[in-house]
């Protein structure tokens, strides 16, 4: 018995996932020894059904792909299909696409505040950080006309306009926003008890964090000034900056705190953004069929780097269209820095990285010499029921 | 006491029928209250009894590889050592049914025959998440038990009995929560982590280990538990406010100070974070333990000065 492993599943139905994943902790008593992760329950084949449909309706499809951030997998669509077709969205555009991107960045850091103070049991922080929420989410439906999928986007501009009325809904909201969100930061960095559960918890070194190759909020709270907002300016990033938001302490602790403060950079974004919009069109013409070419867009996401590979070959169909969502590389660290931890520390790790399942699954299949490429479907579908076994 | 007298007190009242109905009183309470404090609108007033009346209902289902006769066995013996407890405690603001010297001693491992059967319970069945489940129920009540027995004792030996009903008549003049305040905080703290109650859920951390010990219960066993559970909240309640917040003598006495008594409990729960199991047992050992007993040591010197 003694040299038998205790293994605790969790997943793929567990209270503390939203979402299917199934992670195995080898436990020792209550200290975990050895951490593995499977992914894979929620595969949509997104990808492939964005190569059969023209650009109008792929960009329709990929905003699915997440239910959160679905404005940045619009927004990386239709930058990459626009550079792809040589035009540019107008100004106001892209102000609108930012404020609603930021807007967005505000409801999925709340949403995730909520999540993590459940994990650690902490309801009365998720009840509240869910009900301020509520604000931003009216403030989304103000603009878009949705709660969720937001659909402001369309190749070549945006479908939403923001008038001086929504203007100053929006205003008012980020003042009641910005109010809450110093309360949350005072409780994340205060709180005596909070902290003994995120203090010290889960801590990733800088180093780790760049062998991993974590994105997002996961790497800026480990030290590692990473962000595209940043790096690689998009919309008008480069004339309205955000700040860098870095903790050097790579604990959950540090992963709460980055978030809150990431909240206020948020809210002077839009801020100057509402208040410099810039006069004009909301949508240019962009051609139907796109001349063969290939382009790389990347986002910052709320939880990190996004990054889109789309392939034109001539039709009004994307040859090829290739999704990174930042849970990928994020989900590495959980297994590393699951171990040594105890067992009750385990949901928190987890959604520590803001993971976000059914964004990330994807099949793959690593082709050795001598082994065929093309499956048929009833090979598929043996593959698919060995895998879920 | 005639035996008819005894029967009643048995079955009807205040034991039995009505103290089940008052447990689930008690537990919609604090449910309501815990969610209101988060900003919810919290359940209706008949929630509980709807629940426990339609796990009643339900088949029970035995998974396999356990001890069908404890599995079925231990949340019958939980509820009835519950309820069995509330003989010899006032509630309601009445005199114990029953009491005889050193009654005290027996409510409190009466009370402890519930997590006892729970953490059984959970080592019975094979689901991964019970045994875990169990391993902390069972490693709590080993944290908590002895401050919360000292804390219990100090009332008891400023009364000069181990007789519930002696000590709360002695109570009645004396608000030993004054005299005693550090020995009122490790009892109420101590009730919590009795009852499991955040931040003392770990052994039922829905995050990490499903339903804890009562994982693979379902039917009457949960429904049994989760009864037995609300009359340990009244019991519990009913022996703190009795020892320290000036005895319970009248009924009107019994419901204000257990309700408010509840009402602390209920914040305490919204605002805590819930502690990891080696946190707790550190509380109560590093804290609670010590705490208890320099109270009791400052009370035995206090006796023997005094006397």
């Amino acid at each position: 018995m003694a040299t038998e492993k205790f293994i605790i599943p969790i997943g793929p139905q567990h209270p503390a996932l939203k979402e299917p994943g199934h992670f195995e902790f080898d436990v020792d008593g209550e200290v975990v020894t050895a951490a593995s992760v499977r992914l894979g329950y929620v595969h949509r084949g997104i990808e492939k059904g964005a190569e059969t449909r023209n650009f109008v309706q792929a960009e329709y499809l990929v905003e699915r792909i997440c239910g959160i951030c679905s404005h940045v997998h619009a927004t990386a669509f239709c930058l990459g299909v626009e550079k792809l077709a040589g035009v540019e969205a107008p100004p106001r555009a892209q102000a609108i696409r930012q404020i609603v991107a930021e807007l967005e960045r505000i409801h999925s850091h709340m949403l995730w505040i909520g999540v993590a103070a459940h994990e650690a049991g902490f309801d009365t922080l998720f009840m509240y950080s869910w009900r301020d929420r509520e604000t931003v989410m009216n403030l989304l439906e103000g603009i878009t006309g949705n709660r969720v999928n937001y659909s402001a986007n369309v190749l070549g501009g945006v479908k939403c306009d923001i008038g001086p009325e929504q203007i100053d809904a929006i205003l008012a909201g980020l003042e009641f926003l910005e109010e809450r969100t110093r309360h949350y930061l005072d409780v994340v960095s205060n709180d005596a008890l909070f902290l003994r559960r995120t203090r010290g918890i889960g801590v990733m070194t800088r180093d780790e964090a760049e062998r991993l190759g974590v994105v997002g909020p996961t790497a800026r709270a480990s030290g590692v000034p990473r962000d595209i907002r940043i790096d690689a300016p998009y919309l008008l990033y480069k004339e309205f900056p955000v700040e860098l938001i870095v903790e050097e302490a790579g604990d959950l602790e540090a992963r709460f705190k980055v978030r809150v403060r990431e909240l206020f950079e948020s809210y002077r974004v839009i801020r100057a953004l509402l208040a410099n919009l810039p006069e004009g069109d909301l949508t240019t013409r962009i051609p139907r069929r796109i001349k063969p070419a290939e382009t790389i867009s990347r986002i910052e996401a709320p939880r990190g780097e996004l990054f889109y590979f789309i392939k034109s070959n001539g039709t009004d169909m994307a040859e090829r269209v290739k999704v990174r969502t930042p849970t990928l590389p994020n989900m590495a660290s959980v297994v590393v820095t699951a171990v040594g931890h105890q067992l009750a520390d385990m949901p928190m790790i987890l959604a520590g990285i803001d993971p976000c399942f059914s964004c990330n699954d994807r099949m793959t299949v690593v082709r050795r010499n001598g082994e065929r490429q093309s499956w048929t479907w009833e090979q598929l579908r043996q593959y698919g029921i060995e895998w879920y076994r | 006491m005639s035996t008819i007298t005894a029967l009643i007190a048995l079955l009807f009242f205040p034991g039995g029928l009505v103290i089940l109905l008052a447990g689930m009183a008690y537990e919609w309470a604090d449910r309501k209250l815990v969610a209101r404090f988060q900003n919810r609108i919290g359940p209706r007033w008949f929630q509980p009894l709807a629940d426990n009346l339609k796990l009643l209902a339900k088949e029970e289902v035995i998974p396999q590889g356990v001890h069908r006769g404890l599995f079925v066995a231990l949340p019958v013996i939980a509820l009835s050592g519950a309820l069995t407890a509330v003989l010899y405690v006032p509630v309601f603001g009445l005199a114990p049914s029953f009491s005889f010297a050193g009654d005290l001693i027996v409510t409190i491992y009466l009370l402890s025959l519930l997590t006892m059967c729970t953490g059984l319970a959970g080592a019975n069945t094979l689901n991964r998440f019970s045994l875990v489940g169990a391993t902390r129920t069972l490693t709590q009540m080993f944290s908590y038990e002895a401050p919360f027995l000292l804390a219990l004792l100090g009332p008891a030996l400023a009364a000069g009995s181990w007789q519930i009903s002696e000590i709360a008549a002695y109570a009645e003049d004396h608000w030993l929560v004054l005299a005693q305040p550090i020995g009122f905080i490790v009892a109420l703290i101590g009730l919590m982590g009795k009852l499991e109650l955040p931040p003392f859920d770990a052994p039922e951390a829905e995050t990490e280990i499903v339903a804890g010990p009562l994982t693979e219960y379902s039917g009457r066993g949960l429904a049994l538990f989760h009864l037995g559970k609300g009359v340990e909240l009244i019991v519990g309640l009913t022996l703190v406010s009795a020892l320290y917040l000036g005895g319970v003598a009248n009924p009107i006495a019994f419901f204000v100070k257990t309700l408010l008594l509840l009402v602390v409990l209920a914040g305490l729960q919204s605002l805590l974070a819930r502690l990891r199991i080696d946190q707790t047992v550190g509380l109560w050992w590093r804290y609670g333990a010590i705490l208890g007993l320099v109270q009791f040591l400052v009370l035995i010197a206090w006796e023997g000065l005094v006397a």
